[in-house]
C-alpha cells in the first residue's frame, strides 16, 4: 500500500491514462506505441504489393476485386516506450520546505511514471544535480516497480546549484535509446540556461515535455514589508530588498514575464509545458491539466 | 511674512534626525528564498552594504508633520504696515561699544531710521530713549524726515541700563499711547517677542577690559601723602596684559603692568601720588568699549580739616586741635546763624542743634530734646555697649570691652538713619546721609580729646574725623547721579566733561544731568569744586553675553490695531491633522498587538 496521495483510487485513474508522443520510437517489443517501422499493429499504414510468402490473410480483397491486383495491407509496427523523467533536485527545490515543493514534484513525477509503468513501458528517473554521478535508476517496467520509483526519489535531498545544461549532458550521455523525456523542474534560471538545457534534449532526439514547479510562496511571497536580506538558496548570495506591495507587484509581474517566456519556448520548441503550483490537487492537474496540453492520449 | 520666535526655527536642523529610525528600523529581515533571479532582474536593489535608502511615503508625511509643527513653534505672522509706531532706542552705555568701525548706537540709529522710512510718508513716530529713563523726545508725534533727524540725534549716555522690565513697560506704552507697534531698537538680545512688541538687536557679543573702580585718597587724617587703587576687569576668555597708568591732565602719575586673568578683576594700588586737583586712571586697552577703560576722580579734600565748633563748651572742643590737621574755630550757639560757614569741613554741634540740616557734614554730640534728628532718652552712667557696626571706619581698631563713656543718653531716632553703636537701652551712636552730606548723631561726649588717657574714646575720635573727610570721596560717584549743590549764588556754574557750562539757580538742590563719565567742575566765584562722576554699572563693560530681552503680548488685543495675522494655530491644526491622518495609517504596534489579541 503506497502513501498518500498514491491511494488505490487515484493508482486506477492513473491507469485510465496513456503517454501520448509525437515522435515514433524504436522499441524493444511490442507495445501500444506507434513505430516507424511496419509491423502488424492494428494502424493500417500502407498498401504494397503482394508478392509470394506474403500472409495471404492481409490481402486486399476489395482492390483485388477492382483492379485485379493483389495488394497487400501493410500496419504500423507498435512497440513499448522508453521514457526518462528528469527531476531537478536542486536546493531550490527544497523552498521553502520539501514537502512544500520537491516532494509535490516527485508526486508529479511518480504519477506520470505510473502511468509508464502500468502501460507496460520503461521509465527511467533522472535527479538534476551539481554532482559528478548524479542519482539515476535503472529502467523500470510493471506496476509493481512503482514502490521502487518511490524510494529512488525519496532517497535524495535536493541541495546545491544546477547547471541544467551540464547536468543534462551528463545524464544524456549515458542514454541510448530515445523516447520521452519529462523534465520537472521550477526553471527558476535564466532564459539562456534552461533553453540550452531544453536543446539538448531536443538534440538527443527525445520528445519533451517540460512541467514547471513552484510553490505558492514563490508565486506570491510573504515577506513583511521593510528592508530584507534576501538570500539565494542555491548560491547563497545575498541581496537587500525594500519589500513592500509594489515591490510584491512587482515580482509577480517579472515571475509571469519568466514564466510566459519559457511557456513561448516550448511552444515554439514543440515541447509540452505546463506550470504546477504546489498548493494545488494533484489529481486535479494530471487528470485535468496534463491531458488538456496533449500529454495523455 | 515674519516670525516672532525665529530661534524656533533653528528645530529644523533636526529634522534630518528623524531619518536615524527609519535607518534602524532598516535592519533587514534575513530570509532565504528559492532563487534571487527575478530580485536581481528587477534591479531595484544591489548587493551593496546598505543599498539604496527607501523612505515610505509615511516619513515625508512625518517631515511635513514635523516642519508643521515647528514652523507653528516659530510663531510665523504676516505683517501689514502699521501707520503709528514707537521707537525705544537703547542709549545706555554699552551702545558706545564699537562694531565693525562704528559704535552700535550707529548701527541702532541706522536701523531705527530704516523702520522710520518703511513706515512711509503718512506713518507717526514717537521716539524714546532708555537712559536715564525711559523718555519720549520731544511731544508731538514725528514725521517720517523728522524721525530720522531725531534719532542720528540721539546719543549714548554713560549710564547703565535702567532697572526696567521692558516687556510691562512697553506693554504700556503701547497701551497707553495706542501704538501699533513698538520697537526696541538695544544691543540685547532679543527672547521671545510679541507681536506688536519688537525688538531689534544690533552688536555681537564682544571681549573688553575695564577698569571698575579707581579712588584716590589720603593715607590718613591729615597726611599730605595721596594713594590711589584702581581696579581693572577682564571680561574676555583670556587672560590679558595691561598697563593702568594715572594721569592728571596731560602729565603721567604713575603707571604699572598687571596681568588680568580671565574674567577676573586686578587691583593695583599707587602710593605717593601728588597733589592734584583731579586724578584719571586709564589702561590702554584697544577694545570695543573705550568709555571704561578711563575713570576719574577728584582729588580728595584738603588735609586740614576745618571744624566749626557750636558748643557752649568751647575748651572741650578745641581738645580737637592736638589732633594732626584739624583746626577748629568755636562758636556758641547763638552765633550760629550769623557765621559764614560755608568754608568748615564739618559742623560740630555739642549740646546744641540748628534748625534745619547744615548744608555741611556735622557731628551731633548729645543734641538737646524735640531735635529732627534723633531725641535724647534717659541719662545713664558708664553704659555698656552691646553691639556695633562691623566694618565701619567709625567702629574699627576699638576695643568695645574698654569703650565706657561716663556719661550717655540712649538715642530715639526721629529720622532714618544706620544704628553704629548700641547699648541695652538703645542706640548711643546714629549715622545718617542726606544729599550726599554725612551725619552723624551721638548719645555720648566724646570730647575732650584726650589723646592716650582715653585711647577707646580717643581711637572712636579719629574715626568719625576720618569718616567725616572721607565723605570728600563722595565727590567721585556714579553717572546719573546728582551733585548736591548747597547753596546756590547768583552766578555760579557747572562745567561738564564736555565743555558745557550749565548756570545754576538760586535755590536748586541738585545737579542732575550728570549723564557724562568725567569731572564735573562747578565755579563758585573763584573757588572751583571738582566732582568726578564714572560709569557704574559693570553690566555696561561686559559685552560678551548681555540678558537676553523678552516681551510678550499680553495686551495685543487692547492695542491700538495689531499688525500682524498670526497663523501659527492654523499650522498647528494642520500638524494635528497630519497626525491623525499619520495615525491612521501606521498603526503604532500597541494598537496592533491589541487588535491581534482580540482576534485570538
Amino acid at each position: 500500500m503506497l502513501a498518500a496521495p498514491f491511494t488505490a483510487e487515484f493508482l486506477t485513474q492513473l491507469e485510465t491514462l496513456r503517454l501520448r508522443t509525437r515522435k515514433e520510437f524504436l522499441g524493444s517489443q511490442t507495445g501500444s506505441y506507434s513505430s516507424p517501422r511496419r509491423g502488424t499493429s492494428l494502424e493500417f499504414s500502407d498498401y504494397r504489393r503482394y508478392t509470394p510468402g506474403d500472409d495471404l490473410r492481409y490481402l486486399d480483397w476489395g482492390i483485388y476485386a477492382r483492379t485485379d491486383r493483389l495488394y497487400i495491407k501493410v500496419f504500423r509496427e507498435e512497440v513499448d516506450l522508453f521514457a526518462y523523467v528528469f527531476i531537478d533536485a536542486s536546493a531550490s527545490m527544497a523552498f521553502p520546505s520539501l514537502t512544500g515543493k520537491y516532494l509535490p514534484a516527485t508526486h508529479v513525477a511518480l504519477a506520470l511514471a505510473y502511468v509508464i509503468l502500468a502501460n507496460q513501458d520503461h521509465v527511467k528517473l533522472h535527479l538534476l544535480q551539481n554532482t559528478p554521478r548524479a542519482p539515476v535508476s535503472p529502467f523500470y517496467r510493471g506496476r509493481r516497480r512503482m514502490a521502487d520509483c518511490i524510494d529512488f526519489t525519496t532517497a535524495v535531498t535536493p541541495a546545491g546549484p544546477l547547471d541544467l545544461a551540464a547536468s543534462l549532458t551528463e545524464h544524456l550521455q549515458r542514454l541510448r535509446r530515445p523516447g520521452k523525456a519529462i523534465l520537472i523542474s521550477d526553471f527558476l534560471m535564466p532564459a539562456a540556461a534552461y533553453q540550452q538545457g531544453l536543446n539538448l534534449l531536443r538534440g538527443s532526439n527525445l520528445d519533451i515535455v517540460a512541467i514547471q514547479i513552484l510553490s505558492r510562496d514563490e508565486v506570491e511571497p510573504r515577506f513583511p514589508n521593510g528592508s530584507l536580506a534576501l538570500i539565494d538558496s542555491e548560491t547563497q548570495r545575498e541581496v537587500r530588498y525594500q519589500w513592500s506591495a509594489n515591490a510584491r507587484q512587482d515580482y509577480q509581474a517579472k515571475l509571469a514575464h519568466h514564466n510566459l517566456e519559457i511557456r513561448s519556448f516550448c511552444h515554439q520548441s514543440g515541447i509540452h509545458y505546463s506550470l504546477y503550483v504546489t498548493d494545488r490537487d494533484l489529481s486535479d492537474f494530471i487528470f485535468a491539466t496534463l491531458p488538456a496540453i496533449g500529454l495523455f492520449k | 511674512m515674519e516670525f516672532l520666535n525665529p530661534a524656533a526655527l533653528l528645530g529644523l536642523f533636526a529634522l534630518p534626525l528623524l531619518l536615524i529610525p527609519y535607518l534602524v528600523r532598516r535592519k533587514p529581515h534575513r530570509m532565504v528564498f528559492s532563487s534571487l533571479l527575478l530580485f536581481l532582474e528587477a534591479g531595484a536593489n544591489s548587493s551593496r552594504p546598505l543599498g539604496r535608502l527607501r523612505l515610505p511615503p509615511i516619513f515625508f508625511l512625518q517631515l511635513l508633520l514635523l516642519a508643521l509643527l515647528i514652523l507653528a513653534l516659530s510663531e510665523p505672522v504676516f505683517s501689514v504696515r502699521p501707520t503709528s509706531i514707537a521707537i525705544v532706542l537703547d542709549n545706555s552705555a554699552s551702545m558706545q561699544a564699537l562694531e565693525d568701525g562704528k559704535t552700535r548706537m550707529a548701527a541702532a540709529a541706522e536701523k531705527a531710521a530704516g523702520i522710520a522710512v518703511e513706515l512711509g510718508p503718512g506713518g507717526k513716530i514717537d521716539l524714546y530713549t532708555t537712559t536715564p529713563r525711559l523718555q519720549r523726545i520731544g511731544t508731538a508725534a514725528l514725521g517720517t524726515l523728522e524721525a530720522g533727524a531725531a534719532i542720528r540725534s540721539v546719543r549714548a549716555n554713560d549710564l547703565g541700563d535702567p532697572p526696567v522690565d521692558y516687556s510691562e513697560a512697553l506693554d504700556r506704552l503701547l497701551r497707553e499711547r495706542q501704538y501699533q507697534r513698538v520697537y526696541l531698537v538695544t544691543d540685547h538680545p532679543a527672547g521671545a517677542q510679541g507681536a506688536a512688541l519688537r525688538v531689534i538687536s544690533v552688536g555681537a557679543p564682544k571681549a573688553n577690559l575695564a577698569l571698575t573702580a579707581f579712588t584716590v585718597r589720603r593715607t590718613s587724617l591729615g597726611s599730605a601723602r595721596l594713594e590711589a587703587s584702581a581696579t581693572a576687569r577682564n571680561f574676555s576668555a583670556k587672560d590679558e596684559k595691561i598697563k593702568i597708568t594715572i594721569r592728571s591732565d596731560s602729565a603721567v602719575l604713575a603707571g604699572r603692568d598687571v596681568v588680568a586673568r580671565a574674567d577676573q578683576s586686578v587691583e593695583v594700588n599707587f602710593e605717593g601720588l601728588p597733589e592734584r586737583a583731579s586724578y584719571q586712571a586709564e589702561i590702554d586697552s584697544r577694545d570695543a568699549l573705550a568709555l571704561d577703560n578711563r575713570r576719574f576722580a577728584a582729588a580728595p579734600s584738603s588735609r586740614n580739616l576745618r571744624i566749626l565748633a557750636v558748643t557752649p563748651q568751647p575748651q572741650a572742643a578745641a581738645s580737637l586741635r592736638a589732633v594732626p590737621g584739624v583746626s577748629i574755630d568755636p562758636i556758641a550757639p547763638a552765633d550760629y546763624q550769623k557765621t559764614d560757614r560755608s568754608s568748615y569741613s564739618l559742623e560740630i554741634f555739642q549740646f546744641a542743634a540748628p534748625a534745619s540740616l547744615p548744608d555741611n557734614p556735622a557731628l551731633f554730640i548729645l543734641p538737646p530734646g524735640k531735635n529732627f534728628l534723633a531725641e535724647p532718652g534717659a541719662p545713664m552712667g558708664n553704659p555698656q555697649v552691646s553691639n556695633w557696626r562691623e566694618s565701619s571706619t567709625l567702629t574699627r581698631y576699638i576695643n568695645f570691652s574698654l569703650f565706657r563713656p561716663a556719661y550717655a543718653r540712649p538715642l530715639k531716632p526721629q529720622t532714618a538713619g544706620e544704628v553704629i553703636i548700641e547699648s541695652p537701652s538703645g542706640p548711643l551712636a546714629l549715622g545718617l546721609e542726606r544729599n550726599g552730606l554725612r551725619y552723624l548723631v551721638l548719645g555720648f561726649d566724646p570730647l575732650p580729646y584726650l589723646g592716650r588717657e582715653n585711647l577707646p574714646m580717643s581711637i572712636f575720635t579719629l574715626n568719625f574725623l576720618d569718616w567725616f573727610s572721607e565723605s570728600g570721596a563722595l565727590k567721585s560717584q556714579a553717572t546719573g547721579e546728582p551733585i548736591a549743590l548747597g547753596a546756590v549764588r547768583a552766578g555760579d556754574q557747572i562745567v561738564t566733561p564736555v565743555g558745557e557750562k550749565t548756570p545754576l539757580k538760586i535755590g536748586a538742590d541738585y545737579f542732575f544731568d550728570t549723564y557724562r563719565q568725567g569731572i564735573y567742575r562747578r565755579q563758585r566765584g573763584s573757588e572751583v569744586d571738582l566732582y568726578a562722576r564714572n560709569l557704574a554699572d559693570t553690566a555696561e563693560s561686559d559685552l560678551r553675553a548681555p540678558s537676553p530681552i523678552d516681551l510678550q503680548d499680553p495686551t495685543e488685543s487692547k492695542a491700538g490695531g495689531s499688525t500682524l495675522f498670526s497663523f501659527w494655530p492654523y499650522l498647528l491644526l494642520g500638524a494635528l491633522l497630519l497626525f491623525l491622518v499619520e495615525w491612521f495609517i501606521n498603526p503604532r504596534p500597541v494598537a496592533r498587538g491589541l487588535r491581534r489579541r482580540q482576534t485570538v
